[in-house]
Order: structure tokens, then sequence, then C-alpha cells
């Protein structure tokens, strides 16, 4: 396990991605890792309102030649993620990182499949590049409400293609790409016969909640990414907690936030 | 110029006055890494009730401004697994343990009281009276001076450690309930718990919480939590107070430490930043140094009433 820190970081960069979500580049002296999944708590402001961090997950963390640098993706959805998006570069806040649980990456000769809804992409492409870079072969899907709300798409073709995979974009109102949800498109591969080792998955709930149906409909394994509103990140303010198949009620925080969809109470497939 | 910061309440002495308060903290071994519990004047552990309770339905909680909301409704692993777990480790780092104590009737108080007093590692009691986010016990006894009198008396009875009253700041007669509690053989009183709110989504016309109220906490509620200090301290002056409530600085700390308060207990801060408690050690001391106060504890009800 990579240890957790309170890291002094510096907004390099802040950049639209689509109507709605923009991307920070943040950049810290000291050598950080991250397994793809995990997240960080970044700090909006100096100020006391908003009060608390806000938890995203990675999308991207490279060493550079002035230590490190950790990519967000945000969607602008209240006070916080406002606040961020008006941040000056050069600011300087700090990120409690890397947190939670990641994903396993590990296949057989069998490939994996990510689904990413909206956005859920940053721990899913930062999953698919890792990939990538392993030589794992996986297939994509990634779905937007509509084609301005997709974002990142030369970066998930250019990860397919490294490891010759399938890449399905689709839109809820179709205007790119397959319309209608990803559970949709993945169903109608599954329906073909198609098989994977794994399903790795970030999103709404209701998408969540879908791809669990089909999942085990088809006996596929997945993990899920989930979202809670979360105060601390570190475990402590049991604000995020979720409850297991065992009864146990667990913090998305620290037993998280990718979670082994089997592990996951019945209402995770209701 | 080196600062003395070691405090006492009542018979418990502390190496310094900020305490890490129940339910931010874990069982004091979570955030290691960030604030060592041994560093601190003490920590104290998450409400600790004879079994674990699995908390309330979520969401649980709601930021607000300079503030957040929380219905958690007292998850805690249990007072036996605390013991068995957690406390040994504390206690072998040389941290000083405080128990929250919960239960829904006062024989539940009493049994995790029994339990703890098998554990050398527990220095005290801090009794929750005050969680507004539970349906049995908790504020149906902080509220009730007569109720409050005889649950302490029973409490007392039972241990001959210190035994400190959490006060909550939704009763109906403050200075009436923290009399009670002495009266009841509290050796000092921790003031405030949240104070009873709630947030509403006007979209959906709904509460925002599961449970609809919760218990408001943060620098918002620090200005209240400073007035019940001072109005306790000033009825009370031989009552060691410990003082909790919007703490995020040092000077915050000194604030307390003037209105009244022994020592300090630091909550919601360590939810931004996991270090917040050691970092306000830090800040007294240097809040100390720069009013050229040698003690401490000369800042205790040092407050100057117009």
């Amino acid at each position: 396990m990579i240890a957790r820190r309170d890291l002094a970081v510096r907004v390099d960069r802040i950049e639209p991605l689509s109507p709605t979500c923009f991307r920070l580049l943040l950049s810290c002296a000291e050598p950080v890792e991250a397994q793809p999944g995990q997240f960080g708590m970044l700090a909006c402001g100096g100020g006391l309102d908003p009060l608390l961090r806000r938890a995203f997950s990675i999308g991207s963390i490279r060493a550079a030649a002035t230590g490190t640098v950790i990519e967000l993706m945000i969607k602008e959805v209240g006070q916080g993620s406002a606040a961020l998006r008006r941040i000056a570069p050069g600011t300087l806040t700090r990120l409690l990182a890397p947190l939670g649980t990641g994903f396993t990456l590990e296949s057989g000769d069998t490939p994996l499949v990510l689904v990413a809804g909206g956005i859920g992409l940053p721990p899913i492409l930062f999953a698919a590049e890792e990939l990538a870079r392993r030589g794992t072969r996986f297939d994509l899907v990634v779905g937007a409400a509509n084609s301005a709300e997709l974002i990142e798409i030369t970066r998930c073709t250019a990860a397919v293609a490294a490891v010759g995979g399938e890449f399905v974009l689709c839109t809820d109102d179709g205007s790119r790409g397959e319309g209608g949800f990803v559970t949709a498109a993945l169903g109608r591969r599954l329906d073909a016969g198609r098989r994977w080792a794994r399903l790795l998955a970030c999103g709404p709930d209701p998408m969540l909640k879908a791809l669990v149906r089909l999942a085990r409909a088809h006996g596929l394994a997945a993990e899920l990414s989930l979202e809670e509103p979360m105060a601390c990140g570190v475990g402590v303010c049991l604000g995020c907690v979720v409850e297991l198949a065992d009864g146990r009620m667990v913090s998305t925080c620290t037993h998280g936030p990718v979670f082994d969809a089997a592990a996951l109470a019945a209402r995770w497939s209701q | 110029m080196s600062i003395r910061l070691a405090t006492r309440v009542g018979a418990l002495e502390l190496a310094n006055p900020v305490l890490a308060a129940s339910g931010t903290f874990g069982y004091g071994l979570d955030l290691v890494e960030f604030c060592p519990p041994e560093l601190l004047g003490a920590i104290v552990s998450k409400g600790l009730s004879p079994h674990p309770r699995p908390g309330n339905a979520t969401p649980r909680i709601v930021e607000t401004a300079a503030g957040m909301i929380n219905a958690i409704g007292l998850q805690n692993i249990g007072v036996d697994a605390f013991c068995t777990g957690p406390l040994g480790e504390l206690m072998r780092r040389g941290a000083r343990v405080v128990a929250n104590v919960f239960g829904e009737n006062p024989d539940a108080y009493l049994e995790v009281i029994a339990r703890c007093e098998r554990e050398p590692g527990v220095s005290g009691y801090e009794l929750n009276v005050s969680c507004p986010n539970v349906t049995a016990g908790g504020m149906e006894f902080g509220h009730d001076p007569r109720q409050l009198v005889s649950l302490t008396r029973r409490c007392r009875e039972a241990t001959a450690r210190p035994l400190w009253v959490k006060l909550s700041p939704n009763a109906p007669d403050l200075i009436g309930t923290a009399r009670a509690a002495v009266d009841g053989g509290a050796d000092g009183l921790t003031l405030i718990n949240t104070v009873r709110a709630m947030a509403i989504d006007a979209v959906r016309r709904r509460p925002v919480l599961a449970r609809g109220f919760g218990g408001l906490s943060g620098p918002a509620i620090k200005p209240i939590a400073l007035r019940m200090v001072f109005e306790v301290h000033r009825a009370l002056p031989k009552t060691p107070l410990v003082g909790i409530g919007g703490i995020e600085t040092g000077r915050d700390a000194a604030e307390f430490l003037l209105a009244g308060a022994s020592a300090v207990e630091v909550g919601t801060a360590i939810f931004r930043d996991p270090g917040a408690p050691l970092r306000i050690v830090g800040e007294l001391a240097a809040f100390c140094e720069r009013e050229g106060i040698a003690d401490v504890t000369e800042l205790i009800g040092g407050l100057q009433w117009p």
C-alpha cells in the first residue's frame, strides 16, 4: 500500500474539458504514486466556506522534473467545484493522497472491460492508460449525456488502440456513437457472446446498479468505484459508509472507493 | 522562551490542553501518520456502547456554511472491541485515553464503564448525554436535570477515575444541566456537543439528511460554544471545563481557555486537516510566546468581562 500524505500542491493549469467539466493539473515537489481508482481530498481554498475538502479520483499521475504532476478531472456541481474552477494558476493548496483502494488490473487470457459514465471517467481513464502501458488487453465503453459532455476521447482511443481493444462511445441523446446508455451497449455485446475477465466501472449510481444486474446475469465479475458524501476521506467521519452483503457498514474512503460488486449489499443489484 | 503547556482537568493531568474530540479521530490510531495520539493532551474515543452499533441511514453528513451537520448515530465497534483492539497500542504509545461512553439506558452506560475499569489504559470517562442523533439514550439524559443527576451519580459510583459529562447546547436549561452533572459527581464538563440543525433540499423539498435532523459542528458554532463555556464557568467557577466547538487554530483554543476551559477538544477541524490537533498545540504555544505567557494555564478563565 502506498502511504497517504497531505501533499503541498501547486495548481499548474486549469483547462475546460466540456461545458461542465474541467481539468486541474497539480504539481508537488515530492515523488508520489497512486493506483487507478485511488483518490485525493483537495482543499478548495483557504477559507472556512466551503469548509471541507473535496474528493476526486485521480485521472493520471506522472513523475516530472520538478516532482510529480497529478491530474484531476472535475465536474462543476456545487460550491467546492465552482471554487476550484475559479482557482488561479499558481495557487498553493493541499491534497491528501493517495487514498482508498484501486482497481484490480490483473487479468488472465481474457480481456477486461472498462465502463465509464459522465464524470466517472477519470479513474477509468487512469486504468485504461495503465493497462495500455502494461500491454493488458481491455475494451472500453464510455458514455455521456451528449456529445459535448464526452471528454478525453483522443486519450481513450489511443489507450484502447495500444492493446487492440474495442472502444465504444455512447450518448444518451444519440448525438454521437451508439445511442442510449452504456449498459445497453455492454448488454448487446454480452448477448452476442463476448466474455471478459472482469468489469471495472465508475459513474452515476443508477448506471452502476444497472451494470451490477447485467454483470450478475452474465456471470461477469465486477468492481465499482463508488461516490458518497465524504467529510474526511481518511475513515474517521463515518459519513461515507456503505452496507456490505455481510451487514457491515464500511467507509467508502478506506474500504473503497473501489468495491467488488459481490461484496456490496443487495441494494446495489436492485 | 519555553512555554509550559501542561494543564489538568480536575485530577486528570494532561501534557497539553489539546484533545482530539470523540467521533472525529476514530479510535485514536486511524490518523497516526498525521497526528500521533501520544503528542496530544488526550484522545477521546469514538462513543462506545456495550455492543457494536451500525449507525444511521445515509446521507449522514452535509456541509453547510462554515460547518457541517452530521447524523452518524454513534456507529461504533462496541466497548469490548475497543479495549481488546486499539487500546493496547494506544497504551504502548503512551497516549492518554478518555473513553466516551454512550448507552440507550443507564445500565448500558454502566456496562461500558465496567468493561473499561478492567483496562489501565483508560484514564477517564466522558459521558455522552448530548448526542442529537439517536432515538434512545443520549440527549434524553442531557436535557433533564433529574435524569442527569441520577445517571451521573450511578456512573460516579462505578469508577474512581475522572468523570466528565459532555453537555448539550440544545438543553433548555444549560446551567441547570451543568449543575445536575456536578451534583451527580462529575469532575468536569465538556461543552458543547453539536447544535441540533437541519439542511433542506429546496428542489426535492426534502431534508438533505436521511434522518431529517442532525448536529451542526465546525466554526459556525464557535461563538455559541464560547458563550456557553463562559456562562457555565461563571456559574460554576470551581468546575473544570473542556471547551469544544469549531476550534480551528491555536488562537481559537486560547479563546476557549480565556472563557474558562482548562482544556479543549478539536473535532471537525480534523476532517479538513488530519493533523489539526497537533498543529493547534504548536499554534497555541506560539500564541503564548507572542503574548509573553510562560504557562498556558494563565489563560484559563482569564477573560476580562466588560
